[in-house]
């Protein structure tokens, strides 16, 4: 019975820890993919409005048949590291599964060698910072095993600049001043009513 | 014996957990019912109540009771509400750690000012204008979050929706105007730890919020500044309430108070000298901003730890963190509860025992809360480390009304800008950090609860004795009424003022613990208004 339960607990803990480490390590992958974005040149995107153009195909200096588990590509906007500094909630690790790197998606297409382009509009939800564009390659276990991107290895080389949306409208700060005033004013008016009821009933 | 009327601070007297926990109602040989009076609830010859009924909506007394805690809800909602949204508003505002943190200091920051200035207020306009003029002055800072476009905006107007924490001082101020000071206390922390469960329905709240005006439609970074028109309109609502339904005194108000200005008042200084050169003060000081202060900073840290930490959808983190503020429905009165046990067989020492036991506790769930890594864990730790920081809130004001008769009001003050000071020294020594993991933070923190709990040993009363000395065998020194009216000087002791400060010490007498005789508890009435 012991030795049962011994077994059991080790088994758990041991299928915990396989769980905890499954899935690819950035390290492990293979840079197999040409991946180039272009959008208009020289100047800061907006989101919500500029547009960027992203091309990926299989890198042909690669032997073939290196892509035959390819099953599906998504295709990611990603931080640089100007752009991580001091925010630990964007940090880059090597296991993918706790990777914070390239958090948001641009899209996800099944696996094609060449051919591929997409056209993105700048989502309202991008925060401002500094991007490159990363695509990775997932096998039919929806697992990463290669990976293409538009900087070189120490993501400093074709970066560009996207600024956030404020988030502020007209209506909203009208909205927001009528409110306080509102506040201020009924409380003013409160104040002098009272103290106009206290003046009068003493004089009576 | 005339008790010093309208002294600095007596309006404070209302701030302990000292009155036995369970004191629902005061029987009538104690204090006399005034049976003139036309009240719903039975009343004493200050037609303060001397019964609390709590589902009760009695006008004047259980009303008020009902709108003083909620306006106390509702500025925590409103101070708290960017917490479980920083996700959201870092990436708006491009914030940075920093930014974060700073702007979590601010927001605790201002309160240490406000609430010190917040009992003169209510001396000069009662506790009725002094609450509304906070928070429907303060409900336009909140509205301001529409404007705010990066770090330092964010930072300001944290700063300035802070202030409206004085609404404790209002709250606990309003209470003794209307309930007799033998159940005050139990009224006072209910107040206090229902008011205080207003950071934690804000981790629920906002997120919620959030969103269904997304799901309505608004992008996420003019979804966030919406959702906060709710605590705003919070501030107005319950400003309004308070100004139409509430009343200062049992009998009406404010102008009665005014009449009773001829009254010798206590000089201020003096009461100010006797607090600060007590060296009790300054350890509950320190000591507080380890229960409540550590209680402030997770409420601005929590919701965005379980966020990053453990992959949590934002109203998922949001719910736990909700439960670690809503804890303090039942955690500090709890905290009060255990003190006045502990005091019953091993008196003073006893409370003391408990109040260390307690927030060391809290310190060790802490450390323990950085290091786990699996959710279930963490949600395990951050629950016990709950009970033990809020309890030991309660446990604090379970101790502090024998620190000193004279100035109780002004060490409850102080203690309460601790709390807040030791919150915003925290967060600005861990959390604002870029070095340090949240993780790390929380672990690092509760290292310093441990060990700022530790000067909890030094507090003697030569009377009762300390954790681990015995009380002084001398017979005048080890007396209670040479501690209390050591606060007096002979001059002050002719006039007849150091009278309530000895039946204060007749009654403390039970603080000796072994079930001694004289088990009534310490009149702190506040007679005045």
């Amino acid at each position: 019975m012991e030795v049962h339960s011994g077994f059991l607990a080790v088994s758990l803990l041991l299928s915990f820890f396989v769980a905890a480490t499954r899935g690819s390590y950035f390290s492990q992958l293979k840079d197999t993919l040409t991946v180039t974005a272009t959008h208009p040149q020289g100047q800061v995107l907006k989101a919500g409005d500029d547009q960027i153009t992203v091309t990926w195909r299989f890198n042909q200096t690669y032997p073939a048949g290196t892509d035959s588990d390819y099953k599906t590509v998504k295709v990611k906007l990603c931080y640089a590291p100007i752009s991580q500094k001091d925010r630990k909630w964007r940090k880059t690790e090597d296991h993918l599964k706790k990777d914070r790197t390239c958090q948001h998606k641009i899209v996800a297409r099944p696996y094609a060698a060449s051919n591929n382009t997409f056209t993105y509009t700048i989502k309202k939800d991008i925060p401002t910072g500094v991007y490159f564009v990363r695509a990775y390659a997932l096998d039919a276990q929806d697992v990463e095993v290669a990976y293409g991107q538009t900087t070189d290895a120490h993501k400093t080389t074709n970066l560009f600049e996207i600024q956030a949306i404020t988030g502020r409208h007209k209506s909203l700060d009208i909205t927001s001043v009528c409110f306080s005033a509102f506040s201020v004013v009924s409380l003013a008016g409160f104040f002098y009513m009272e103290k106009r009821k206290a003046k009068v009933s003493q004089q009576k | 014996m005339p008790e010093i009327e309208g002294s600095p601070g007596t309006s404070m007297h209302g701030v302990t957990g000292r009155e036995p926990v369970l004191a629902f109602s005061v029987a009538s040989p104690m204090v006399p019912t005034d049976t003139t009076a036309k009240f719903k609830l039975p009343v004493d010859s200050e037609h303060k109540a001397k019964v609390f009924k709590l589902f009760s909506l009695a006008n004047p007394h259980m009303l008020t009771f009902h709108l003083s805690w909620l306006s106390f809800f509702t500025t925590f909602v409103s101070t708290f509400a960017a917490s479980p949204l920083v996700p959201i508003i870092r990436d708006n505002l491009n914030l940075t750690k920093s930014d974060i943190g700073n702007a979590g200091v601010a927001s605790v920051s201002g309160s240490i000012f406000s609430r010190l200035v917040m009992g003169a207020v209510c001396d000069m306009l009662g506790p009725r204008y002094g609450c509304a003029f906070l928070i429907m002055l303060s409900a336009p800072t909140v509205f301001c979050m529409s404007f705010v476009e990066n770090a330092s905006g964010y930072i300001a107007v944290r700063f300035m929706i802070g202030f409206s924490l004085a609404t404790f001082v209002s709250c606990q101020y309003w209470m003794s105007t209307m309930f007799n000071g033998k159940i005050i206390g139990l009224v006072n922390g209910t107040a206090a730890g229902w008011g205080n469960m207003g950071g934690g329905a804000t981790q629920l709240l906002m997120p919620v919020l959030f969103e269904v005006i997304k799901k309505a439609g608004a992008t996420p970074f003019t979804a966030w500044r919406i959702a906060f028109f709710i605590p705003g309109w919070l501030n107005v609502i319950m400003g309004i309430l308070v100004l139409t339904l509430g009343q200062d005194l049992p009998d009406g108000n404010l102008g009665a108070l005014q009449k009773k200005g001829d009254v010798a008042k206590d000089k201020f200084g003096k009461v100010l000298w006797y607090a600060v050169t007590n060296y009790r003060t300054w350890i509950f000081v320190l000591l507080y901003g380890y229960s409540m202060g550590v209680e402030l900073t997770i409420d601005n840290v929590i919701a965005e730890y379980f966020y990053d930490r453990f992959d949590l959808k934002l109203h998922l983190a949001g719910i736990i963190a909700a439960t670690f503020g809503m804890a303090n429905i039942v955690a500090r009165p709890f905290g009060g509860f255990t003190s006045d046990f502990m005091a019953k067989r091993f008196g003073m020492r006893g409370r003391l025992w408990n109040l260390w036991l307690l927030q060391t506790a809290g310190g060790i769930f802490c450390l323990c809360l950085g290091l786990v890594n699996s959710l279930p864990l963490a949600i395990t730790f951050m629950i016990l480390f709950s009970i033990g920081a809020q309890a030991a809130c309660g446990a604090t004001f379970g101790i502090i009304p024998f620190i000193s008769r004279r100035s109780l009001g002004i060490i409850s003050g102080m203690t309460g800008a601790g709390g807040n000071f030791g919150s915003g020294l925290t967060q600005l020594v861990f959390f604002a950090n870029a070095s340090f993991s949240t993780a790390n933070g929380l672990s690092y923190m509760g290292i310093m609860i441990i060990c700022c709990t530790l000067p909890v040993t030094l507090v003697h009363f030569p009377q009762w004795g300390s954790m681990f000395l015995p009380p002084s065998k001398d017979n005048v020194k080890g007396s209670e009424e040479h501690y209390y009216v050591s606060e007096w000087t002979e001059e002050e002791k002719l006039k007849g003022m150091h009278l309530g400060g000895l039946k204060f010490a007749e009654n403390s007498r039970s603080e000796r613990g072994g079930m001694v005789a004289s088990v009534s508890t310490p009149n702190v009435t506040p007679n005045h208004v």
